[in-house]
């Protein structure tokens, strides 16, 4: 086998940060080669090196074995590299095909006496488009609009345009944080295809249970530099997780058996509907008592999103009824739902969240800015704003250069501590977290885990909404399943399995019949 | 996270980052040239491609270089000597930043809020007119200015604040874009205007198309006036008790200061020393003020328009900025503004919050109208051609500021300057003056589009996120 990629010694600098110290990594012809990584260990600064978009400040990069550089995407494109970046470059109102075109447009155009006219040749575009989709077996529409596309469709799009530029090598930046779990293995279908194929593809993830899923090697990062390189058959979850943090991790969350006290959320019959007024939620009742953790269950979009919203007062209720701790929240706004003593970690946090121009200081206060002591009447107490930033940001391992920092330029990891912090610090009853850890980091998901089972210890009632198993079945004592916006069963956690579970997900009930 | 903002380790040592930062914040003059810096470059290239323009217009007609270059001297001289320092240059600059002042105010909330309201002209309009209807009512004439001048002015701030909160209600209920309603509410504004001063509120006794001059109670003072007035002690107490107010927020702010804050931890004294504080100003001006003008008295030309609008803008910025920056309204308009979602998150009520900013900003139109009846017009009364282009001005100080309320002040003394200084260039140089209106434009798009002025002077961007530019939230369409 040869090498497709190899870079040595890469060095990049940005004030007072070395993203990358002396980074070596290779890639052979035909392998899936996974990065690995916390949020900010280098990858992304090595990846865009690869992609033209930084110079480095020392080392050398070969493709094919040639000794060469890359100075722009265009340049690197050229070259033969592709990437796919996390958050798609794709634009919503053109279709599949314009979007695959766009930068490299073909034309057929004809000289007549006012000039050169000409128009978008889409329909060779298209067919080239067909082509490619049926030999990588990738399933894209070329006259589908873009804005009409699922997230994993609009991902395959983005691998359609990469190969479309004939890329041999596919850079693949943390692909599965947008899908669930199906199209990412769907995906996984995709990578192991095109590698027959005779491509190449870096695969950046931090997700361990990816890795082992379709990797032939495994490189690690941490703090800018390479720590080390294994195979999958040598290496175990645990090892892994240690390499990336630096330290000692615990996988799975210690806590100790529940003891649900009484009612503190109580759901009947509720029906909701989503943005395009579909029954989003359809009939869904469902306790949680203080202490315990309810985890509710199933494949992103069956409803978990607007439940959450339905119940945190986001969205209205059509029909049923919501009740916090004896109080009717069913129409209850947003502050009401609050003042009765809740707390919620919304699903979007970049959405919903925080504002992310704000300063960290003013995201901490963003529920609770007009209650003593951080507001005197009509003015805002600054000093007092500024006090609780400090001690929050300390208590919770915010990882910010100062209280002012804007909510925007923290990583992912810690904009979510930053909600768990304002959610957790106000007193409540009612803790409602929706996808608390997706896209984050080993270090920072075990953080927040434990800061969930500490809020039950302490005796909240907690609804866990999450899409990743892993999750649900290591931090809830209770599982509710949700499919097409029902909730098909409630287990035990002790009798809940993986595949139990995996099955009412996909809408096989207990009898075995689809419903 | 995104690419870019992945580049800093989280591994790294916080308290090293924390130290960086830190001396950078604490370094308050390395903000401030930040601050500057930009629009400085700005105002300085527009004026140097101004020159060009000028330069080349000349050339063309003399081909000679020489005249040419003449004749962007006396150019840029004549605006300079026409806005400062001719005879009452520098003032009738002061009088003309005024309105500026105001409506640029109302624009930042604006845009603060998340909403851009082009409508400030028809606002100022709708000020004016009401200003011009109550301060000419027979019912009211003989009211004192300690009574008359706070309600006139209100008067003005509902006027313009009651016209733009019907824009803000149909966005806030129907989503019906601010700018498009606003645009639309500036015609209805300018010929229902028209139509008031031509027939029901005409004066009959004049010849000209105007509305009755208000009473005297209701007139803002220009300065050579003061010693005049200060003889009656209502007059003396109205001013007595602004200065009473302002050494009070003076005094509060003081306290307020991290220095002292640690010093007097007791609440009540702190009021009782604010309050003192205030009454003691009071009371030396009341006693001292009318006296000192019948005495010493600088202002005494007569026909000198500067008027005592300007202190009530100063006022009004600090009004903004307080509004804006240290009360919980100003916190949820400015995250609504901001991020409308996490807003709605964070339980606040957002139909209430557009419908409040846009009262707001129109309110501060509302007063800019006010002013200029009650201070600047000749006749103390509304005419038929009572044409401004203030309002659109504005927008573009508003941004030229980034909606600093002080930034605003500096910003609209430059606009008004201009305005006031075109005149003699153009008298001087045979320069249209409209090269103004193409210099502020060139203003206008370095500030929208830092990168050319990067660009032009090398600078390196510097990758710190800052609340967006506020244009970009006013076209979101949501």
């Amino acid at each position: 086998m040869s090498l497709a990629l190899q870079t040595s010694g890469i060095t990049k600098r940005f004030p007072g940060v070395l993203a990358n110290d002396r980074v070596d990594f290779e890639l052979e012809k035909g392998e899936i080669h996974a990065l690995l990584g916390e949020n900010g260990a280098g990858k992304s600064t090595l990846m865009n090196i690869l992609y033209g978009l930084y110079q480095p400040d020392e080392g050398e990069i070969s493709i094919n074995g040639q000794r060469t550089q890359i100075t722009s995407p265009y340049d690197a494109i050229a070259q033969g590299i592709g990437m796919v970046h996390q958050h798609f470059m794709l634009v919503p109102p053109l279709t599949v095909t314009e979007n695959i075109m766009l930068g490299q447009e073909s034309e057929v155009g004809w000289t007549k006496p006012l000039g050169k006219l000409s128009v978008l040749d889409r329909s060779s575009v298209a067919n080239r488009i067909r082509e490619l989709s049926e030999r990588y077996a990738l399933q894209v529409d070329p006259d589908a609009y873009i804005r009409d596309l699922p997230v994993g469709a609009q991902q395959r799009v983005e691998i359609v345009k990469a190969l479309y530029r004939s890329a041999d090598i596919l850079i693949l930046d943390e692909p599965t944080a947008v899908l669930t779990p199906q199209e990412a293995d769907e995906l996984f279908v995709i990578m192991r295809t095109l590698i027959e194929q005779g491509k190449s593809i870096i695969f950046i993830t931090h997700k361990l249970r990816e890795v082992f899923a379709v990797a032939n090697r495994i490189s690690v990062m941490r703090a800018g530099r390479m720590v080390g390189m294994v195979n999958p058959a040598d290496a175990t979850r645990q090892l892994l997780a240690e390499m990336m943090v630096g330290r000692e991790v615990l996988l799975q969350v210690d806590k100790t058996e529940a003891k649900p006290q009484a009612v503190v959320l109580q759901v009947n019959d509720l029906c909701v509907l989503d943005d395009r007024r579909h029954m989003a939620v359809d009939g869904v009742s469902l306790e949680v008592r203080e202490g315990e953790i309810l985890g509710v269950a199933g494949v992103q979009g069956n409803g978990q999103t607007e439940l959450a919203e339905a119940l945190t007062g986001l969205r209205h209720a059509v029909e049923g009824h919501v009740t916090i701790l004896g109080h009717d929240t069913t129409h209850a706004t947003p502050r009401q739902v609050v003042e009765v003593g809740s707390s919620h970690v919304p699903e979007d946090r970049q959405k919903h969240g925080l504002v992310l121009s704000f300063p960290v200081r003013d995201n901490l206060v963003l529920c609770s800015y007009y209650k003593k002591p951080f507001a005197n009447g009509i003015e805002i107490n600054s000093v007092a704003i500024e006090q609780q930033a400090e001690e929050l940001v300390a208590t919770f391992d915010i990882r910010t250069p100062s209280i002012e920092t804007s909510a925007g330029s923290l990583s992912g990891g810690n904009q979510q501590k930053v909600i768990v912090a304002r959610e957790l610090s106000r007193p409540f009853k009612l803790l409602i977290v929706s996808q608390p850890t997706r896209g984050l980091d080993v270090g920072s998901i075990e953080f927040i885990h434990r800061r969930i089972v500490e809020a039950r210890d302490k005796g909240a009632a907690v609804l866990l909404i999450s899409a990743e198993l892993d999750e649900i079945m290591s931090l809830s004592d209770r599982i509710a399943v949700m499919y097409k916006g029902q909730i098909l069963e409630t287990l035990d956690v002790k009798e809940a399995t993986r595949e139990k579970l995996g099955l009412l997900m996909a809408g096989v009930s207990k009898e075995g019949e689809h419903v | 996270m995104s690419n870019i903002t992945s580049v800093t380790p989280s591994n790294v040592p916080a308290k090293a980052d924390s130290g960086r930062e830190k001396r950078q914040g604490r370094n308050p003059f390395r903000s401030m040239a930040d601050a500057f810096a930009m629009p400085l470059l700005a105002i300085f290239t527009a004026f140097l491609i101004g020159a060009l323009v000028i330069f080349f217009t000349s050339w063309i007609t003399s081909h000679n270089i020489r005249d040419s270059l003449n004749t962007v001297i006396e150019a840029y001289l004549g605006l300079f000597r026409g806005a400062f320092t001719k005879e009452r240059g520098f003032t009738e600059s002061l009088v003309a930043t005024v309105p500026y002042i105001f409506l640029s105010l109302g624009l930042a909330i604006g845009f603060k809020s998340g909403l851009f309201n082009i409508g400030v002209e028809g606002q100022f309009y709708i000020g004016a007119i009401a200003v011009a209807w109550a301060g000419a009512l027979p019912a009211l004439r003989s009211l004192p200015a300690i009574v008359f001048l706070p309600l006139i002015i209100l008067v003005g701030a509902l006027g313009g604040g009651l016209w733009a909160a019907i824009p803000g209600y149909l966005k806030a209920r129907t989503g019906a874009h601010e700018v498009i309603t606003t645009m639309m509410m500036n015609y209805i504004a300018f010929r229902l205007v028209e139509y008031l001063i031509s027939f029901p509120l005409k004066d009959k006794g004049s010849s000209a198309t105007q509305t009755l001059p208000v009473a005297d109670g209701a007139q803002i003072w220009t300065l050579s006036m003061i010693p005049a007035k200060l003889r009656d002690p209502l007059d003396a107490l109205m001013i007595a008790l602004v200065f009473a107010f302002i050494a009070f927020v003076i005094a509060r702010w003081l306290f307020d200061l991290p220095a002292m804050r640690n010093r007097i931890q007791n609440t009540g004294q702190k009021r009782l020393y604010t309050f003192g504080f205030a009454a003691l100003i009071g009371v030396l001006i009341f006693i001292g003020l009318p006296a000192l003008s019948r005495v010493w008295w600088p202002f005494t030309d007569q026909y000198d328009r500067m008027h005592i609008g300007l202190f009530l803008a100063f006022m009004a910025a600090v009004f903004v900025w307080w509004l804006l920056w240290k009360t919980t309204l100003g916190f949820e308009l400015r995250t609504v503004g901001a991020n409308t979602n996490a807003a709605r998150y964070a339980g606040m009520n957002i139909t209430r919050n557009i419908i409040v900013a846009m009262s707001l900003s129109g309110a501060l139109a509302g007063v800019a109208g006010a002013v200029e009846v009650l201070a600047v017009s000749s006749c103390r009364c509304m005419q038929l051609f009572f044409s401004s282009g203030y309002g659109f001005d504005s927008i573009a100080i508003a941004l030229l500021a980034k909606n600093n309320p002080f930034g605003i002040i500096l910003a609209s003394f430059l606009w008004g300057s201009m305005r006031n200084g075109a005149d003699l260039m153009e008298l001087n140089s045979g320069v249209s003056k409209y090269i103004i209106s193409l210099i502020q434009g060139l203003v206008l798009l370095f500030v929208a589009a830092p990168a050319i002025v990067r660009w032009i002077y090398r600078i390196k961007a510097e990758r710190r996120p800052e609340e967006e530019a506020p244009l970009t939230h006013g076209w979101g369409g949501g």
